[in-house]
């Protein structure tokens, strides 16, 4: 009986696809304590948002590239990168010396308790998502050097 | 009672659905193995395929939002998993949720976590296993930015059941920068509560009970400040009086009761190009679990909050053969008890510190280069906290009175000094090197007759080249005149394309066992989707995530995972 229904639900789910396109409306605290919801960041804004934590290797590597676009991107289409760090209690603190001491140039948001994480449904950092009004655009979960060449791409097609 | 939320959830999801609004996702993950031989070598004949798989399914609608999250653990659960879930598939969670700008409301299974997670966390981590979810109702309210008051009464979760015992929680945080003129000042007041009660049925003949503590409590004061680029915070956490539990399954001691306590504090310094944070940490008596006989079990169940070890987390494979583990609570099992005396250790608790100092040494100077260079230093040392005993005539060894001292850090346990320095050589070369230098008193935490002291040296560098093609190599070494000795290890993976990626390492102690622990894959990645398929023999010891640790036994075979969402 038990089998019977978890098929079913399992069947029934897939009929109800609607495919997940709305950002989470979760609202975060920055760096500096104050509350940020990107949904609202997102209102007639292109935003790139990316998972990272300070143990995560390819995350890091992703933050660095970027980071060394990201002026000239700034300049050129209007970039705009918001990482949010799941890092929890264990790490956090090393979060703000982190950002700090390499130099990077983006609001940082942190989901302690990784909330954001639990309702976007994804299991391991690197993440990354184009949003625009509250609106999924594109997703990449992992990161390979050169990738973040893909992101830039994605966003002046997505910014015409 | 699970398969009428099953069928609620079904029928609700269809009746609003059918009014086209909501959100509907779903999230899978599947992890198995296919095992080949034992940790001996020996080939195994039964039970070679473990599967551990996660269906997720969530529906929001307004202020409204639905979840549940199926689980299956058939034929058998992976290696190392707590048994009560071989051959289990069924209803994990499920919870209905309401939120408005006010309101936060859950009722069914939620997760939760008060300050740093020293009196409460509940969270789900598939890679250890973990997932103490809380069944019950809880409350969040938020009158206005400044103010968040969260209540809850509960059963964790435990395998596919609940736990007997009952708990409530509270929490507040206070933001007082409304006082402050300054707009980088930032100051923070939390206070937390959660209490256990736990009936206890005794077998002792005469046992009268009066004094023993069926309902435990921690508390949780919190400050936190940041003014500028300083930020300081802190927590104090008192645990009421708890008996002793028995090592292996012995039940509890009755009458000699202990309490506990911790204190944390972090300070911290940035600015541009230079970041600093030290924590000092020290417990007592801390561990918490959900059922007081629960203590101390090896698959990390039941327990009710989060005591990391408070060490760098390392990135490669010989910088993980030595990880510390948080060492909060009583263990008064190695001490050697005759004739009412006891030699040897009373462990009670641990007290330590942990520093790191990130730092860019700027583009265009002679060690900076063309991009600049990056350095990150760790450092941590941890000791147990240092026991006096008090009485010398008595019954059996849990009924030991002790003082501990306060700030007393000689009994070391484990201490790293590691450097990393990365440098970008060119648009397409970049290199990471790293030299770690530990100590790991593999006695006292493993419980293994050595003491370890370790130097490791890795170089990573990575070339790409070009449209999302790029190959990565590492080398590492690592020096010891104990334990296993010295082992060597190098990586080489491949990244065909931003989807397509191959690789290859080895581990190879030929300081002492002679052994290959290789590991061969490949992974595919598409938008939410990951495929990932790997060949290896995998060496025993400590699995780390975040902190927490589970021990894994060697095996060698195949392992495939896959991950999407809708």
């Amino acid at each position: 009986m038990k089998k019977l229904i978890l098929f079913s639900l399992f069947v029934l789910s897939f009929l109800f696809i609607n495919a997940q396109k709305s950002f989470p409306n979760i609202t975060l605290k920055n760096t500096s304590g104050k509350d940020v919801n990107i949904i609202e960041k997102s209102k007639n804004n292109l935003i790139v948002v990316s998972f990272w934590a300070t143990w995560c290797g390819p995350c890091i590597q992703e933050l660095e590239a970027i980071n060394d676009d990201y002026e000239d991107l700034q300049d050129e289409i209007n970039f705009e990168l918001i990482a949010v760090s799941i890092d929890n209690s264990r790490s956090i603190s090393r979060v703000k010396p982190m950002v700090n001491g390499k130099d990077w140039d983006y609001e940082i948001l942190l989901d302690t308790n990784q909330e954001l994480k639990k309702a976007l449904n994804f299991s391991a950092p690197p993440y990354l998502l184009i949003i625009k009004n509250g609106k999924i655009l594109y997703t990449h979960s992992g990161y390979t050097p050169g990738s973040e060449d893909e992101v830039y791409e994605k966003f002046r097609e997505f910014s015409k | 009672m699970r398969n009428l939320f099953l069928v609620g959830f079904v029928v609700l999801s269809s009746i609003t659905y059918s009014q086209n609004r909501g959100n509907f996702s779903i999230g899978l993950e599947s992890n198995s193995q296919y095992n080949l031989f034992d940790k001996d070598g020996v080939s195994i004949d039964n039970d070679n395929f473990r599967s551990n798989n996660y269906l997720n399914l969530n529906y929001g609608i307004n202020n409204f939002s639905f979840g549940v999250q199926l689980e299956s653990y058939a034929p058998n659960a992976i290696l190392n998993y707590s048994p009560s879930f071989n051959k289990q598939i069924g209803l994990a969670t499920a919870f209905a949720n309401f939120k408005n700008k006010k309101f936060n409301i859950t009722l069914g299974h939620f997760y939760e976590q008060f300050g740093s997670g020293l009196t409460l966390r509940s969270w789900e981590d598939r890679q250890l296993g973990i997932n103490n979810a809380l069944l019950g109702a809880n409350i969040k309210f938020t009158p206005n930015s400044a103010l968040e008051f969260t209540g809850f009464i509960a059963r964790q979760r435990y395998g596919f059941e609940i736990t007997n015992s009952n708990l409530i929680g509270f929490n507040s945080e206070i933001n007082l920068n409304s006082f402050f003129k300054s707009d980088n000042t930032n100051v923070n007041v939390g206070f937390s509560y959660v209490g256990r009660d736990e009936e206890y049925v005794s077998t002792t003949p005469g046992f009268k009970g009066d004094s023993f503590p069926n309902y435990v409590y921690t508390t949780s004061s919190r400050l936190d400040l940041s003014l500028n680029n300083f930020y300081a915070n802190s927590e104090y956490v008192f645990k009421s009086n708890d008996v002793r539990v028995k090592a292996d399954g012995g039940g509890v001691n009755e009458t000699t009761l202990t309490d506990g306590n911790a204190i944390l504090l972090t300070l911290g310094y940035s600015q541009k190009g230079l970041g600093i944070s030290s924590t000092f940490r020290r417990l007592e008596n801390m561990n918490f679990y959900s059922e007081r006989e629960a203590a101390g079990n090896i698959f990390n169940e039941q327990i009710m909050n989060y005591l990391p070890g408070l060490t760098k987390q390392h990135d490669y494979s010989l910088t993980n053969i030595y990880v510390y583990q948080a060492q909060s609570g009583i263990d008064f099992s190695r001490g050697d008890f005759r004739n009412g005396i006891i030699n040897g250790s009373i462990r009670d608790g641990e007290i330590g510190n942990q520093i790191d100092i990130y730092y860019k040494i700027k583009k265009g100077t002679l060690l900076g280069g063309k991009y600049g260079t990056k350095i990150a230093t760790n450092f941590s040392y941890w000791a147990g906290l240092n026991t006096n005993i008090i009485n010398e005539d008595i019954g059996g060894v849990y009924d030991v009175s002790y003082t501990t001292d306060f700030l007393n850090f000689k009994n070391k346990y484990y201490k790293d000094f590691n450097i990393e320095v990365r440098k970008k050589w060119s648009k397409k070369w970049s290199s990471i090197f790293s030299y770690v230098n530990l100590f790991y008193d593999k006695n006292i935490l493993e419980n293994k007759d050595t003491k370890v002291h370790a130097n490791i040296a890795v170089i990573e560098s990575t070339y790409k080249i070009g449209k999302g093609k790029a190959l990565r190599a590492e080398i590492q070494h690592l020096w010891t005149k104990d334990d296993q000795k010295n082992w060597a290890a190098s990586t080489l993976e491949f990244n065909a394309s931003t989807k397509l990626s191959f690789f290859a390492t080895d581990m190879y102690n030929y300081g002492k066992e002679q052994e290959h622990f290789y590991n061969f894959g490949a992974s595919y990645t598409k938008g939410k989707s990951r495929f990932a398929i790997n060949y290896g023999k995998q060496r025993g010891g400590l699995l780390c995530v975040g902190g927490v640790c589970r021990e894994v036994s060697a095996s060698t075979g195949l392992n495939f995972n896959i991950i999407t969402s809708f």
